[in-house]
């Protein structure tokens, strides 16, 4: 019996060993490679994806358990040719560098600031624990999530 | 003719081009083009010492969907950096386990895997050394038997049984300064592990066989070595091989060497298909080409003024199964450890020994970063010995201007003394934050560090587009660092009166650039950047005297600006760029210019240096840390309360990237100094296969870095740039474990300062450290010169 | 890495009694799936038949009362960390829930795979249930079996399938003290859970769990013994578990020596009163 669900707004339909992980259905089959496999064990964060509006490793769904989910990725985040303020704060820091880990922040720094509108520093590097970024030193990563914080706030 | 271009219309915080894609997941990075492609898996060993007697792959051959094979026969070259002592692919004498023996493409990957797994590898067990210290004792096992039949590609290394290359200094008495009566002698042993790069990418390629020639897309950082050393191992000529890179999702060094990608070329030739081989992060972790693990011993004899008129030292430096990239690095010794102060005489020896363990290779700052934390943690020592204020030591022995280095190079400049300055005025603007230990052990420490730029051959040629664009093409990766996007564009707008974003910058291919030495060792932006900025010049030479027989005027009264060619002082006069690159075309053609670079070399004291690559540096580049730590006495715990960094920049091209290259830079260092630990396990693997072993820096553990800028040291470089983003990690060690050692008032001898080791240290468990497969006379280390 | 071959199957029963008969039929229960996605890097083969439980509601149940406290298999940590946060006698329990892994694993793994990983040493979940003596409910062909946690974890994998844990409320006070190598994302190297029934300063009862240290977690009852009617010193608990720490025999592995788990176990022990006390 196919596994359907919801893929960045499209239902799909999947008749594949149930046991693959949705990183690889999103990378192998739909060329959706913003998701990056890079530990595959949830601890890095860079295969983030929203399933039904919550930030998760891609790599540790696998596909037979998300019948009927709502899979977003960072492709289908937002329009075409948009950006959302996460994605724009990083531009307007200069934050980016290898970029491997971005796709994976933005994702669960969108889902963390729709729940936590005003963080503290402190706050965005709890919520950023399973999201490793090998280049940066996080620093700016923070600085720029704040902004957007003084931002909302002004 | 002379027309400087003026810095400081180079100088911007040039956002990156490569952004918006990166965040959108729209770049495809190498690891990323797996679909349509056959899928290669490799066979590796499961020991790491053996005789092959029979490999069978009649099995792997019978599953449905295996497409081709590659073995040893296929790739029967050796290769390496000064020795060629690397097989591709081992049909004969396993050195290492996890080496790679065949490799197969498959219509899958979980077919390509499970054919793998199906090779039957028969072997006869040898007798393996895991330790530096096994590989030199007398009656140990040779791990490469025919040394001496290898092909040597540079001169002058020491070698012999499993010391794969011994390089020397010799400068001045020491023995006479160590038998003065009015010194102090001061003798100490050190060791650091290894540490993984872990880009975030691994190694990968894809490969495909084109009109007779291989065409290797890749994740590197030296497009030029992959295409020498692929062809070597191949046996073909190198112009039958292309090289092309996407963006690179991190680097580190790691990429600095040519690995895996004449795998998928072999592949790719005989399947006649597009053959993709990603390692996965086991592969990757357990064969990381790491910074190399190493040990040490020292001993100067100092004066009570803390001048030091003697030091000896011997470095052994694990390479590993092969040679590799520690063959090269045994120069660095004498330009770091060596580096930093003034030295009446000096003795180093710096030997890269073999060991049944997987190689090692380059990562940032190289062991520049772990001679550092040796050379600064033992003047700490020799601070305390003479009884002198560890910072007032630094002071009075730094290296300034007209000072001689380890191998009698005379540096130009008083740089570290005023950079210690600076660092004094950072730390006066910010008070202490001895209330964050709260009750825990508190230390800090302010180290010095020396690293230099390694230049090499760099070529560019730059396209003046009839729109008034202009296409930048270099063999140069953007590796996450900016230089593709930031800093090349930036220099080369600023010579020709363009915006940044009107330069294209080609990425790497090695069909349509000339050679390069590849990114790495900060030289992009310096040598790279030589070559683009001197092409553009001869661009815009060419469009200013096309231009004043135009406008009647002369070329020097011309200027590039916003995209016109005007009179200088009068803006709006002339016209636009366009204009005269029309001009120009219809005279005679398109206008390119063509730029190149190398380095000059620096002169050391001849008769100083043996066995070196490298025996003065072009381009030194200093650093001065700063770090305040507090240190759990219950649990061992190291929290980090602040960080500052001065650093040499020659000029900052763009100050806002490389206040991120410090900051990322920095936490690198920090998770070499504290987290981050590579073990050697009993059957010779490495013991952290993936992210839940081996432990990297994460947001909680880090602080933002406080961060100096210091221009206007002496740079060959264009415009008096130094390259920045090598350098940020050098001292890090060295300042965490001087505070740390300073905070638990114990000598601290190792890194990573991971919890149970600070708390061994704390509790009086580790004892003082020692090496005895070094002995403590400096001749007794050394090889016979070899026949 | 173990290549996987051939093709899974997960069924998804609609009844536990499907689903114990499924069980019984050789299909494994996944609940969050987090460690069996992880079987190819364990090199293990991950087993053919696998079965959801997202269609029984008995797993789901997240009923924190005033007198009883339900838990179902497949409540995550992170739904479980927002539920029980502000209750002192849970409070061991809600700091394991939140403070494991990181925060994208805590959206998924679950009470019931932590407890079905025996694998798995470093478990928060596990010290803390154990310390908040929780009854683990099971279904089986015999029909439903209450165990208390140890009983439990003695005989685990026996066969029954977790439906969830039960925990009687009281006014007791509970701490979790967890030592990752890091700040917070990696496995704590020991992990110590209390839970006690504090009178006049007194300690009336104590269950103190241990957590990573050994294979297993397990309660240290001679501490606890020694510790029942003394005064609630954080300094006098650490002095009292570092005579004690002979008690276990700690594993060797690539986080930490043995040594040094015991080393801190003391110390965490001390951290767990402290916070009790406040």
């Amino acid at each position: 019996m196919p596994i359907e669900l919801t893929l960045n707004g499209e239902s799909i339909a999947l008749d594949i060993d149930p046991r693959t992980p949705l990183l690889d259905v999103l990378r192998d089959r739909h060329g959706l490679t913003g998701a990056k496999a890079v530990c595959r064990e949830g601890f890095c964060g860079a295969c983030t994806v929203h399933i039904d509006g919550q930030a998760v490793p891609s790599c540790l769904r696998p596909i037979g358990l998300l019948q009927g989910c709502n899979v977003v990725t960072v492709e289908g985040l937002t329009a075409p040719g948009t950006l959302n303020r996460v994605q724009q704060a990083f531009i307007d820091h200069d934050v980016v560098q290898c970029g491997m880990c971005f796709p994976g922040m933005v994702m669960t720094l969108t889902t963390f600031l729709d729940g936590t509108p005003n963080p503290n520093r402190d706050e965005v590097k709890s919520a950023l624990v399973g999201n490793i970024c090998r280049c940066t030193g996080y620093e700016r990563i923070i600085d720029a999530v704040l902004s957007i914080r003084s931002e909302g706030v002004a | 003719m002379n027309r400087p271009t003026d810095p400081r219309s180079v100088v911007m915080n040039l956002p990156r081009r490569d952004a918006l894609d990166k965040l959108t997941g729209r770049t495809r990075y190498t690891s990323d083009l797996g679909v349509g492609v056959l899928h290669a898996a490799i066979v590796r060993s499961t020991v790491a010492s053996a005789r092959i007697l029979r490999m069978d792959f009649a099995p792997a051959l019978a599953i449905k969907g295996v497409r081709a094979i590659a073995q040893a026969s296929d790739a029967p070259g050796l290769f390496g950096i000064g020795i060629a002592d690397h097989p591709l692919l081992n049909g004969t004498r396993i050195r290492f386990k996890g080496e790679p023996l065949a490799a197969i493409a498959a219509d899958t990957l979980e077919i390509a895997r499970a054919a793998a797994a199906a090779v039957i590898v028969e072997t006869e067990p040898l007798p393996a050394v895991m330790t530096m210290a096994e590989a030199l004792s007398p009656d140990a096992p040779t791990l490469h038997p025919d040394w001496k039949s290898y092909e040597l590609l540079r001169d002058g290394g020491i070698r012999g049984g499993n010391v794969a290359w011994e390089a020397r200094v010799i400068r001045g008495d020491t023995d006479a300064a160590f038998a003065r009566p009015d010194v102090t002698i001061v003798e100490d042993c050190f060791q650091v592990g290894r540490q993984n790069q872990l880009p975030f990418e691994p190694r990968c390629a894809v490969a495909s066989f084109e009109d007779g020639r291989y065409h290797i897309h890749t994740s590197t950082q030296v497009p030029w070595t992959v295409r020498a050393v692929t062809a070597k191992a191949l046996g073909v000529s190198a112009s039958r091989v292309r090289v092309t890179v996407p963006a690179v999702g991190g680097g580190f060094g790691l990429k600095f060497d040519c690995t895996i990608e004449p795998i998928a070329a072999v592949l790719a030739q005989k399947t006649g298909r597009t053959v993709s081989l990603v390692h996965s992060r086991e592969e990757e972790n357990l064969t990381c080409l790491c910074r190399e693990n190493a040990e040490l011993r020292i001993r100067s004899a100092v004066t009570a003024a803390g001048e030091i008129v003697g030091r000896e030292a011997t470095v052994l430096m694990d390479c590993g199964a092969y040679g590799g990239e520690q063959v090269f690095l045994t120069t660095m010794t004498a330009h770091t450890l060596g580096g930093n102060y003034k030295l009446g005489s000096v003795r180093l020896n710096s030997r890269a020994v073999y060991t049944n363990t997987p190689p090692n290779g380059a990562f940032r700052a190289c062991n520049g970063v772990y001679n550092t934390f040796f050379l600064e943690r033992h003047t700490d020592n020799i601070a305390r010995a003479i009884g002198m204020h560890p910072l007032e030591l630094r002071r009075r022995a730094v290296l300034g201007d007209g000072d001689i280095g380890a191998t009698g190079q005379v540096f130009q400049g008083d740089v570290l003394r005023p950079m210690l300055d600076r660092m004094a005025v950072l730390i006066d603007r910010t008070k202490d934050h001895r209330d964050k230990a709260d009750g825990r052990l508190y230390g800090r420490a302010t180290t010095v560090g020396t690293w230099f730029i390694f230049v090499g051959p760099s070529s560019a040629t730059v396209n003046l587009n009839a729109d008034g664009s202009a296409t930048l093409v270099t063999s140069g990766v953007e590796i996450g660092s900016g230089t593709m996007v930031q800093a090349l564009p930036q220099i080369v707008a600023a010579t020709l009166g363009l915006s940044p974003d009107e330069v294209i910058v080609k990425s790497a291919d090695t069909d349509a650039a000339g050679r390069d030495l590849g990114v790495g060792g900060g030289r992009a932006t310096v040598s790279i950047g030589a070559a683009s900025k001197m092409a553009a010049e001869r661009v815009r030479d060419q469009i200013l005297d096309i231009a004043a027989e135009m406008l009647q005027a002369q070329p020097e009264d011309l200027i590039l600006t916003k995209g016109r060619v005007e009179i200088a002082g009068r803006p709006g006069t002339g016209m636009a760029i366009t204009t005269a690159i029309a001009r120009a075309e219809a005279l005679f053609g398109p206008v390119s210019g063509n730029g190149n670079f190398t380095a000059p070399g620096v002169n050391a004291l001849p008769g100083c240096a043996a066995g070196h690559f490298i025996e003065a540096i072009d381009i030194p580049v200093f650093a001065v840390h700063d770090c305040e730590v507090a240190v759990d006495p219950d649990t061992g715990h190291v929290e980090v309360l602040s960080y500052k960094v001065v650093q040499d920049v020659g000029l900052a091209l763009n100050p806002r990237a490389i206040h991120s290259q410090i900051q990322g830079g920095v936490v690198q260092g920090l998770g070499y100094a504290l987290h981050e630990r590579v073990t050697v396990g009993p059957d010779g693997a490495l013991e952290q296969p993936g992210f839940e072993q081996y432990l990297v820096p994460l947001a909680g553990d880090v602080v933002p870095v406080e961060i100096d800028l210091y221009e206007g040291a002496p740079s060959i470089g264009p415009l008096g740039t130094k390259g920045a983003g090598e350098v940020p990690i050098l001292n890090v060690g060295a300042a965490v474990a001087c505070a740390v050692s300073r905070a638990v008032g114990r000598d601290v001898s190792e890194l990573p300062l991971t919890p149970p080791t600070v708390l061994a240290l704390i509790q009086g468990r580790t004892g003082r450290m020692d090496h005895p497969q070094i002995s403590a006379i400096w001749q007794d280390n050394l090889l016979a010169r070899a026949t | 890495m173990t290549a996987q071959t051939g093709y899974g199957l997960i069924t998804t029963p609609q009844t536990v009694a499907e689903a114990v008969a499924a069980m019984a039929g050789g299909a494994v229960p996944i609940a969050g799936a987090t460690w069996l996605l992880r079987a190819p890097l364990r090199h293990e083969p991950m087993p053919d038949r696998l079965m959801s439980l997202r269609c029984l509601t008995e797993v789901q149940a997240l009923d924190i009362g005033p007198e009883r406290a339900v838990i179902g298999a497949m409540v995550t940590h992170d739904a479980l960390a927002g539920a029980l946060a502000g209750q002192p006698d849970l409070a061991g329990l809600a700091t394991a829930a939140g403070a494991s892994a990181n925060p994208g694993i805590r959206r998924i793994a679950t009470l019931g795979g932590n407890l079905g990983a025996a694998g798995f040493a470093a478990s928060d979940l596990v010290p803390a249930l154990l310390a908040a003596d929780v009854t683990a409910v099971l279904a089986t062909g015999s029909g439903l079996q209450s165990l208390p946690m140890a009983a439990f974890l003695a005989g685990r994998g026996g066969g029954g399938l977790i439906l969830r844990v039960e925990i009687a409320r009281s006014a007791r006070r509970a701490a979790h003290a967890r030592l990752p190598m890091r700040k917070a994302g990696d496995y704590p190297c020991a992990i110590v859970s209390v839970s006690a029934d504090v009178s006049g300063g007194t300690i009336r009862d104590i269950r103190i769990a241990v957590g990573a240290v050994e294979s297993t977690a397990r309660r240290w009852s001679s501490l606890e013994d020694r510790l029942t009617g003394t005064a609630l010193d954080p300094a006098r608990a650490e002095a009292a578990a570092r005579e004690m720490s002979d008690d276990f025999t700690a594993r060797d592995a690539v986080d930490a020596p043995g040594w040094y788990r015991l080393s801190v176990l003391p110390v965490l022990l001390r951290r767990a009163f402290t916070q009790i006390k406040v």
